[in-house]
């Protein structure tokens, strides 16, 4: 199977030029034979929306934009970030994956980043699920940016029997090193290799670059075998269009070796989960 | 706190590039002192944009600062950017026939928005980006001139401290004799800015690292050894400079207020 990462800088706020970005790559994607073309969050729409939120939101059962989404996704399936108005005046920072003409499926952001820099509570609805979902590639599970760093998000992925969890970002740089990218960079990729490891799914992840109000989105995408070996990354803060062909026998493989699913003990995880939320006091 | 000075360099030069061309321009403009960190400023201005794309505008107040003119003017021949002198003690001083004052502080102040004055009326008559040269450990402290040499189009440097600018200096190979100057808000001659905030920028950015970047409280500061004092004096300053940092409050009477509740980005549709 081929993947490719789309490492790009949308527009803030502009939906048309963004969508000719998109199409730009998805035809990019084709000639290469991608099989599944993965943008970054809210790629549709750029990141500091602020009040910006409502006017870039579309319903995508009946937006035109996602007609013609769709029709592109005919012969290359693919993931969009953007601003999903579910019901009227309810937005949501939302991931959609298309695929043969059709949307398969929308994951909605749960975990909204609101702090320091971050305020996306101010302006979107909480995602109230995590899905995995049937695609001719495997089974799916899609999060976005901060869903991917709380590891309940991708355990409830591995538990529904995720092969391949996708994680879409738009994730401002942060923090000096000694090497030639943020420290941060370091807490996505360790993220990537401990959940692809242990809960033997490719992760692929596709952070977005450029600035936003000086904010410095820092790239650094990747994808990890379901053994937790890197396989493919894109560079820090640049532009970047990768291709990569995965093997998905590997997941059967790296199971049989390490049986990680098969002994994992979900019943007993709920149990334990309602004693400890039982005396949760407020 | 040491920076890796080649991504440093890398990262500011894209957003010097990203941001002008975002807003349609090709041209940056600075005001170059002779000093640190305008010096810093051009470099990386230069490499981003190209150096015929940088204009740098010299602006001394009589014959105070001659080595820094000859140092800028040297610089700016150097790096082969487009650059004009100018004297800006005609306009200083026809205001100063009027209301006269011994202050150094009011000087200081009326000289930083005259030089503040011309980059704008540049700016527009060679459609050009005004490029802000104020550090962290300055804005932070609210060491500089509010509407002076604090206005700017955006900030460069802003989130390095003196100490990384110096050492990103270094990494970039600016003459030795700009680096190794005292550095000075030039407000008045003999004006040293460790002398008037009565530390070393190495102390002061070790300190502020600390309780900024680091977050840690005044407690563990002091048990770590920091002065009481010292540090005393620095959340003093980042206190009462808060006011340079935003834009002036508006009383909410509407529904839909600017600063409170309408809220777009500086990018907008960028």
């Amino acid at each position: 199977m081929k993947i490719a990462l789309a490492q790009i800088s949308p527009r803030l706020g502009n939906m048309r030029q963004n969508l000719q970005l998109h199409t730009d790559y998805i035809q990019k994607a084709k000639k290469k034979n991608v099989d599944l073309l993965i943008f970054p969050e809210l790629s549709l729409t750029g990141y500091s929306l602020k009040d910006m939120v409502e006017e870039v939101a579309v319903d995508p059962q009946t937006d035109p934009l996602f007609e013609k989404l769709k029709s592109l996704s005919r012969e290359i399936s693919f993931v969009v970030g953007f601003v999903e108005e579910k019901e009227k005046g309810l937005f949501f920072n939302s991931a959609a994956f298309l695929s043969k003409g059709k949307i398969a499926h929308i994951h909605r952001k749960i975990y909204l980043p609101t702090y320091g820099m971050f305020e996306e509570l101010k302006f979107f609805g909480e995602g109230k699920n995590f899905h995995t979902f049937p695609t001719q590639f495997g089974k799916v599970g899609m999060l976005i940016c901060y869903d991917f760093l709380h590891v309940s998000s991708s355990y409830l992925l591995f538990l529904g029997g995720s092969e391949l969890i996708i994680a879409i970002s738009a994730a401002p740089g942060r923090g000096f090193t000694d090497e030639e990218s943020y420290a941060s960079a370091r807490m996505w990729e360790l993220m990537g290799e401990a959940v692809s490891r242990f809960f033997q799914s490719f992760v692929i992840y596709c952070n977005r670059v450029g600035f936003e109000d000086g904010k410095s989105f820092a790239g650094g995408s990747f994808i990890y075998n379901p053994g937790g070996q890197l396989i493919a990354k894109c560079p820090y803060v640049d532009e970047d269009f990768l291709v990569k062909n995965i093997d998905l026998d590997d997941i059967r493989r790296f199971r049989k070796s390490r049986p990680y699913r098969r002994d994992e003990k979900p019943e007993l995880t709920l149990e334990a989960f309602k004693r400890i939320v039982a005396k949760y006091e407020d | 706190m040491k920076i890796n000075p080649a991504f440093a360099e890398k990262l500011i030069s894209r957003f010097i590039k990203e941001e002008l061309s975002k807003f349609n321009y090709k041209k940056g403009i600075l005001g170059l002192s002779g000093g640190l960190d305008s010096t810093v400023c051009a470099y990386l201005a230069a490499s981003a944009l190209g150096p015929r794309n940088v204009i740098a505008l010299i602006m001394p107040y009589k014959n105070t600062f001659e080595r820094d003119v000859a140092d800028a003017t040297d610089l700016a021949n150097r790096l082969n950017l487009k650059f004009h002198i100018i004297d800006i003690s005609p306009m200083v001083d026809a205001y100063y026939t009027n209301f006269p004052t011994e202050s150094r502080i009011l000087k200081g102040n009326k000289m930083a928005r005259e030089r503040m004055s011309i980059l704008y009326d540049f700016s527009e008559r060679e459609k050009a980006l005004i490029l802000g040269t104020s550090n962290k450990t300055e804005l932070l402290l609210g060491y500089g001139t509010i509407h002076g040499d604090l206005a700017c189009a955006i900030n460069p440097m802003g989130d390095l401290y003196k100490t990384q600018i110096r050492q990103l200096a270094r990494y970039l190979k600016i003459p030795a004799k700009i680096l190794k100057k005292k550095p000075t808000a030039g407000l008045w001659a003999g004006q040293t800015d460790e002398g008037e905030l009565g530390l070393t920028y190495h102390k002061i950015d070790k300190i502020l690292y600390q309780l900024v970047d680091l977050r840690k409280t005044k407690k563990e500061l002091i048990s770590e050894g920091i002065q009481k004092k010292d540090l005393e004096r620095l959340i003093e300053l980042i206190k009462n400079s808060e006011f340079k940092r935003h834009l002036p409050p508006i009383p909410k009477i509407s529904a839909r207020t600017v600063g409170h509740d309408f809220l777009y980005p500086y990018d907008w549709d960028k």
